[in-house]
């Protein structure tokens, strides 16, 4: 598995456990292309802050590292990292190069 | 009695005074105790595990608890106790005075309940007890700075209240009078005794009567209790 799968499984396994909790009629339909913020999310801000804390954590151990995504940075992108569950998928990789190069 | 028998508690300014005080009671009630504090332990037991850190410092507080993860698998109790006090009139308050009691009396507790949080979040349990003061209330001069935290803390807790009563976590606040302790005697303790003596119940607090009340707010039958400030002494 490359790191881009690793990450993508970390995210998705998050999105499962916010389902766990959800109401039936609440729950997010999970895929790489699942959105997480805007117009097309589903998810509230509570849930999205239940998902960011869950990778962010799962990324941390994992790499040892630790890892914030909600950072000036993230905040001031053109393109916001958490529009789906793809493009915080790649913004956590281009984090990663960074702070633990593979 | 093993009131916190299987439970995990993390205390901030562990070392002396109310948070020693509290550790070791948690200690005693069979809990596992992480005291976070500036200095080194004073603390010895197999249960307890101490971690120096410099509560005036947000990366400082953030990499203790990237620490804590591969030492304890869960974080039940916390509570924010560490404290500086300055007084001084606010005219001739020192700006780095005042910065480090924002710094360690408001955005410490901020931080360690967030990422206390992100522990209790994994068990759907957890207790946060922010340990206030009656200066909230009585507003002395000279605390303009001090008091202006201590009622940052209990607002601090009652919006994480909302934000996390759906973990099961409760946050509360404990506002304590006066008590034998370092901090105490930094101040007069002719201006000390005569606040004490103009409370309902004119007494300085006991170990007992603080821990009375930490034990109220992290039992298990406290479930529903959140967002609230108790004030010892009849403070209000």
């Amino acid at each position: 598995m490359n790191r881009r799968d690793e990450i993508l499984a970390i995210v998705l396994s998050a999105l499962e456990s916010l389902n766990e909790e959800l109401d039936e009629a609440a729950r997010v339909e999970i895929g790489p292309t699942t959105p997480l913020f805007g117009a097309d999310a589903t998810l509230d801000s509570l849930s999205l802050v239940s998902v960011i804390v869950d990778v962010e954590t799962a990324l941390t151990m994992k790499w040892d590292a630790p890892i914030s995504l909600t950072d000036d940075r993230a905040m001031s992108r053109e393109v916001s990292p958490f529009d789906d569950v793809g493009t915080l998928t790649d913004y956590i990789l281009e984090l990663l190069q960074e702070t633990s190069p593979a | 009695m093993d009131l916190y028998l299987g439970k995990t508690a993390l205390v901030t300014g562990a070392t002396r005074g109310v948070g020693r005080i509290i550790a070791e009671h948690f200690l005693d009630e069979g809990a596992a105790v992480v005291g976070f504090a500036r200095g080194e332990p004073t603390l010895t037991a197999a249960a307890y595990h101490h971690v120096q850190v410099d509560l005036a410092d947000p990366m400082a507080i953030q990499k203790a608890f990237l620490g804590l993860h591969k030492q304890v698998a869960s974080l039940d109790i916390v509570v924010n106790n560490a404290a500086v006090l300055t007084s001084q009139y606010a005219m001739i308050m020192p700006p780095a005075a005042a910065q480090a009691m924002v710094n360690v009396n408001l955005l410490a507790p901020f931080i360690v309940s967030r990422e206390a949080a992100k522990f209790m979040r994994k068990s759907k349990w957890g207790r946060i007890i922010n340990i206030g003061s009656m200066a909230v209330s009585l507003e002395p001069m000279g605390d303009s700075v001090y008091a202006a935290t201590k009622a940052g803390l209990s607002t601090l807790a009652n919006v994480m209240a909302k934000e996390f009563g759906p973990m099961n976590v409760t946050c509360n606040t404990l506002g304590i009078t006066a008590i034998e302790s370092d901090m105490l005697a930094q101040l007069p303790r002719d201006k000390i005794e005569a606040i004490i003596a103009s409370l309902p119940a004119p007494r300085f607090a006991t170990p007992a009567d603080i821990l009375n009340v930490v034990d109220f707010f992290a039992a298990e039958a406290s479930s529903y209790v959140t967002a609230q400030t108790v004030y010892l002494g009849g403070v209000n």
